[in-house]
């Protein structure tokens, strides 16, 4: 029962997609949604602009830093900050229909546990909100 | 999925391994043999598990392996004309007091090895075999001439 589960993917590792797009922006994350202790995963967010984005930003959940070491995010955003305790992320000028691919690697901390955990990720063009990806974290034991 | 995968793979690999390298060498463990193992198992377990610190990626290695180990015995059992493949076949080593050289070369085994194996049962010379076979399980079995 349990090689059978685990070759469906329920214990996790492989990654998942999930894309939301609006009139402005398309954001496609690439990033498993069950893991376990140890584990190296690669996260990779996808933005498309459809129109000029002038200050991209994404921001994404504490859920992403919880319990998580992150070995490194390529390229480099322009800057980091935190707004209410969410990891904000700029990424600068992206002209219309072109995209702009971040990476980032982690690796699951061995002693950190969550069920469902938010791992919701925003984008942002400056003060404006353009849309959500709404995603959770499992981490098994 | 990743995990039970790698295990699948392992476990296919270590099976034809232990086909390819003989009974012989794995049913006697000398030291070198056993030194060897263990560094085997250590280059395995780096291949299953890598960076998996989780007992739910043991408990996924584990069952696999359990689950393609009774599948196995069950086809070797259920499945006759499987067995050779899965299990090999006993080999006559020594016929009516002559050792079978094809077959010892196969198996690289020495007269010395043969002569050996057969003082460990008892017998002074291999004169007085009437059959040695070397078993599925690596062992050497001797049934003495009649007198």
């Amino acid at each position: 029962m349990i090689p059978v589960l685990a070759l469906f993917n329920v214990f996790g590792q492989h990654p998942g997609r999930a894309t939301v797009a609006t009139a402005a922006a398309r954001l496609q994350v690439y990033a498993p949604t069950r893991v376990r202790g140890g584990l190296l995963y690669e996260a990779r967010f996808r933005v498309t602009a459809r129109r000029d984005l002038k200050k991209a930003m994404l921001v994404l959940d504490p859920g992403w830093a919880e319990g998580m070491s992150m070995n490194t995010i390529e390229p480099s955003p322009l800057g980091q900050a935190s707004r209410n305790g969410q990891l904000v992320f700029t990424l600068g000028h992206i002209p219309a229909g072109q995209s702009f691919l971040l990476f980032m690697q982690f690796q699951v901390n061995a002693t950190n546990v969550a069920w469902h955990r938010p791992q919701n990720v925003e984008l942002f063009d400056g003060g404006t909100h353009l849309l959500t990806i709404k995603r959770t974290v499992t981490v098994y034991p | 999925m990743d995990i039970a995968l790698r295990s699948i793979i392992v476990f296919f690999f270590i099976y034809m391994l232990t086909r390819v390298i003989g009974r012989r060498e794995l049913s006697s463990l000398e030291p070198f043999d056993l030194i060897l193992l263990i560094v085997l198992g250590d280059s395995i377990q780096q291949s299953l598990t890598q960076d998996d610190y989780s007992v739910t990626g043991a408990f996924i290695v584990i069952s696999t392996i359990a689950v393609l180990q009774v599948s196995v015995s069950y086809l070797n059992f259920r499945v006759p004309r499987l067995r050779p493949l899965l299990d090999g076949e006993p080999i006559v080593i020594v016929q009516d007091g002559k050792i079978v050289e094809r077959n010892a070369r196969r198996e690289r085994l020495t007269t010395d090895d043969i002569a050996e194996a057969a003082r460990m049962h008892e017998i002074a010379s291999l004169d007085d075999v009437k059959w040695a076979v070397l078993e599925t399980s690596g062992e050497l079995s001797f049934i003495e001439k009649q007198n």
